[in-house]
Order: C-alpha cells, then sequence, then structure tokens
C-alpha cells in the first residue's frame, strides 16, 4: 500500500516542532536536521504575505536521487523515499540530482527524511506528524490523504482563492502532499520539478549499453579468437617449412 | 644480420625493462579502475560499493593511472616520445594495411604490406588509449573535485561521458588481449623478447632498421677511427 504525508500550509505556524521531534526521534547528529523551516515573506508593505516553506523531502514517486544511487542506500517503499545509510557510499550522486535540494551529505554519507520507516514499523506515527500541534501534518494511505488534502483546500478557498493540492502530478507523484494556499514559487517550490534528462539517460540507457556492449564483444572476441589463432598457427607451418614470401614480393620477383 | 643477446639467440628485444613497468601500472591500475567502476554500473555488485571502500580504491588506482605519463616520461623519455609521436604518424604502407585489417583480424599477417615497430592498428589504438584516457582523466577530476559547481545536469553529462570512454577503453581491452592471443604476443610484455621470425613478420620495416643499426656498428666498429 501507499503512504503519504499531508502538509497543510495553511495550518502550519512555524512553530519549529517538527523540526525538533523529529530531530529528537531520529537521533540525529549535531548539524543534521531532515525539516528546516524557512520563513518566506512576499509582497510591499502594507500589503504583506508570508508562509513557512517545509524544507523537507517531498518523497517524488519518479525520484531522481533513487534513479542515481548507484548502491541502493536510497530506494522506494510504500510510495515513500527510504534511506539505509549504511548502505550509502557517499557518492554524492543525489545531493546533484534532487530537485528539491533536500539530500545532503552528513558525515560523509547521504542524509535525508526516510519518512520514519523504523517508527512506523514498529507501530507508530512519523515524530513530526505526532508532535504537530497545529494538525497541518499527517500521514496515512495515499487515498486518505489525497481526499483530506482535497477537502481542506476547498475548505480555504474563501481566504485563498488560489488554494490547492500540490504534489499530484509533480515527480510522478508525491509522498507529501500539500495543501498550498497560493503559488508554490512564492515559497521557493517549484511548481515542475525535473529530474535531470541526462541523469535519466545514464542510468537508464547508458549504463546497461556499456555492460551489454562489453559483455557482448568479449563472448564474440572469445569465439573469434580461437579462429584466429588457429588460423595464424597454419600460416606459421607454411613460413617455417617455405620462409616468409609476401604475395607483394613474388609479384615483383614474377 | 641481427645481433641477438645472449640466451635470446631467436629473439629480438621489443620491450626494455622500463617500458614494460610503465604497462604494467597502466595495466594493473586500469583493471582496478574497472573493476572498481563497475561496482557503482552494474547494479547487481552495488552492494560492494557502499561504505566507499571502492571509491577509496577507485581514487587510489586513479592516481596510479593518471601518473602514467609522468613515470613514462620519467623513466624512459625517448620511448615515450617516440610512443607519442608513431601513434600519430601514418605512412602509405599504414594506410595499406588497415584497409586490409579484416584479413589481420582472422589471423592472417603473411601479406599484410610490411610494418615498422608499431603496425598501423597499434597506432590507431595507443591515439585512442590516448585521447580517451584525457576525456576519462578530465571528467573523472571533474567528479572528483568539483562536483557542486557542475549542477545536475553537468554532473551526469560528465558521468555519461565518463562512462563511454570507459566503454570505448574496455572494447580496446578486449582488442589488446585478442591479438595478443591470437598472435601470441605476450612474451613482449613478460621477457621483453619476441621470436624473430614473428618480428620479421608482423614488423618487417622495424626488423630492418634494426638491421641497419647493427651493420652500422659492426662498421664503425672494425674500421679505426682516423685520427683528426
Amino acid at each position: 500500500m501507499e503512504y503519504a504525508f499531508l502538509l497543510d500550509l495553511g495550518r502550519c505556524i512555524g512553530c519549529q516542532a517538527c523540526v525538533a521531534s523529529c530531530k529528537v526521534g531520529n537521533e540525529l547528529g549535531e548539524g543534521q536536521q531532515y525539516i528546516e523551516l524557512i520563513e518566506k515573506t512576499n509582497g510591499e508593505f502594507p500589503n504583506l504575505t508570508g508562509g513557512w516553506d517545509n524544507h523537507r523531502c517531498f518523497h517524488c514517486a519518479d525520484a531522481a536521487c533513487v534513479t542515481v544511487c548507484p548502491t541502493g542506500a536510497l530506494f522506494k517503499e510504500d510510495g515513500l523515499t527510504r534511506l539505509e545509510r549504511d548502505v550509502c557510499s557517499g557518492c554524492s550522486y543525489c545531493t546533484e540530482a534532487c530537485p528539491y535540494d533536500i539530500p545532503v551529505m552528513y558525515e560523509g554519507k547521504s542524509s535525508k527524511c526516510d519518512g520514519c520507516a523504523a517508527t512506523v514499523s514498529a507501530g507508530g506515527s512519523p515524530w513530526c506528524v505526532g508532535t504537530c500541534p497545529s494538525a497541518a501534518l499527517e500521514y496515512g494511505p495515499r487515498e486518505v490523504i489525497q481526499a483530506e488534502a482535497h477537502k481542506r483546500a476547498e475548505a480555504m478557498r474563501d481566504r485563498y482563492p488560489n488554494a490547492h493540492v500540490y504534489g499530484e502530478t509533480q515527480a510522478g507523484g508525491l509522498g507529501l502532499l500539500v495543501v498550498m494556499p497560493d503559488d508554490p514559487e512564492l515559497l521557493d517550490i517549484p511548481i515542475d520539478p525535473k529530474t535531470p534528462f541526462m541523469a535519466d539517460a545514464w542510468q537508464k540507457v547508458v549504463q546497461p549499453a556499456a555492460v551489454g556492449i562489453t559483455l557482448g564483444t568479449a563472448v564474440l572476441a572469445g569465439a573469434a579468437a580461437v579462429i584466429s589463432r588457429r588460423n595464424h598457427e597454419q600460416e606459421m607451418v607454411v613460413i617455417e617449412a617455405e620462409g616468409l614470401v609476401r604475395d607483394s614480393e613474388k609479384s615483383e620477383e614474377g | 644480420m641481427l645481433q641477438h643477446d645472449e640466451g635470446h639467440e631467436l629473439e629480438v628485444l621489443r620491450y626494455r625493462k622500463r617500458p614494460r613497468i610503465v604497462h604494467a601500472i597502466l595495466a594493473s591500475s586500469f583493471l582496478l579502475l574497472l573493476l572498481s567502476g563497475l561496482v557503482i554500473l552494474w547494479p547487481a555488485l552495488s552492494g560492494i560499493a557502499a561504505g566507499g571502500f571502492t571509491r577509496w580504491l577507485h581514487r587510489v588506482a586513479a592516481i596510479g593511472f593518471m601518473s602514467v605519463p609522468f613515470v613514462y616520461w620519467i623513466a624512459d623519455r625517448e620511448g615515450a616520445k617516440e610512443l607519442m609521436v608513431d601513434s600519430f604518424k601514418y605512412d602509405r604502407d599504414d594506410w595499406r594495411w588497415l584497409k586490409r585489417i579484416w584479413s589481420y583480424l582472422f589471423g592472417h599477417a603473411a601479406n599484410m604490406p610490411k610494418q615498422g615497430r608499431l603496425n598501423a592498428g597499434q597506432k590507431l589504438h595507443h591515439a585512442a588509449v590516448m585521447l580517451l584516457s584525457a576525456s576519462i582523466v578530465i571528467t573523472g577530476l571533474a567528479m572528483w573535485f568539483f562536483m557542486p559547481s557542475l549542477g545536475a545536469t553537468g554532473q551526469a553529462w560528465a558521468a555519461v561521458i565518463h562512462d563511454i570512454s570507459m566503454l570505448a577503453l574496455t572494447l580496446l581491452l578486449i582488442g589488446h588481449l585478442y591479438f595478443t592471443f591470437v598472435y601470441k604476443a605476450i612474451s613482449g610484455m613478460t621477457t621483453g623478447y619476441v621470436h624473430e621470425v614473428d618480428a620479421r613478420l608482423e614488423h618487417a620495416k622495424w626488423v630492418e632498421e634494426l638491421e641497419e643499426e647493427a651493420a652500422v656498428e659492426a662498421d664503425s666498429e672494425s674500421t679505426p677511427t682516423p685520427a683528426i
């Protein structure tokens, strides 16, 4: 079953409780965090609008980080993007590929939200969801979360005419559905995040093709080598018996 | 007449010790790079890359690989220069040889046009290795040191060029091993000597040069230096 987070930016009060509980609950190291709240203000006084950019993993269905990860440390599970740090080789391809700029290198390995895999599998809810005092965060089956997101967006449309659900189509559908009161770019969240084309081509075409071509050539060369070596051995028998006479020299003599 | 070294009466010295050592550094570092790179490329092996061991190995091997031109220059300056120049210089016999490469490919050397110390195929091989190595070193260093400033697209491009260069080098390696096997040429890199019969067959112009040199030497030894 696919799971998802709900992030209601109409309700987020920027209290940082999610940041703190995530850090404590996941026993993150010094300077390491999975969620960062960045205050954004737009417009000119007195017509100001503002909000909190929740800088955290969006759990893309077509996750660029998973595409480029060579070791499988990053992978998809239950609709979320997991990270097994023990398996990370620290290549940092993911930090470059992510269109949301989420994974960072911490102590030589990738670091990002893994959807509280351990806590959830033990029957709990993700730390951020459990702590949020304004019900801006929810977690559950994706369908339920999606319906809830639409309900909430609809409900706030009187105050926020542009309110909508962000994340249904982006990057193949996000595992973090956002109730977005206004244009996401006001919070520096891209409307259409893209996996770099070359990254896709690299992992899905160039690498498998390279392995295939190499193995194919090796097999072909191996077979041809046996035949050609025999040809050369026969040629050497003639040369040792009759001496080396090239065709070109024969015609010169003739 | 060719002069023969003691213990190698039927053989010709093809590679001295120093170029052989340079070749061994190149070969071993290349194989380490290939294997440590393959674990990243092949998902089934990627578990070995976890924890960063192969990344460390890849970089150590890369230093060995990049040191090759410098080591060659220090150890055998004349040889390095000759290889550089020879690999990019093709005479009429070389072009004629390349036109008939299929015959050589299948083990028939007797009717190939006469070749110098390097045949035209070896020249192309060396030239391609030099150019592809430059490409792989540049993209490799870019990913090693300038990852953040490359950006997502730049990094992907560097990786793609790196991979394709390595693919080409690996195919060249297969060809290299193929000809070594077909023409039983391994002794050139182990003992440094090859059979004179083989040398005359495959590098006739080179053997002729050696004979001329030997004749000149013999000449200067027999005629006393005139007093001035």
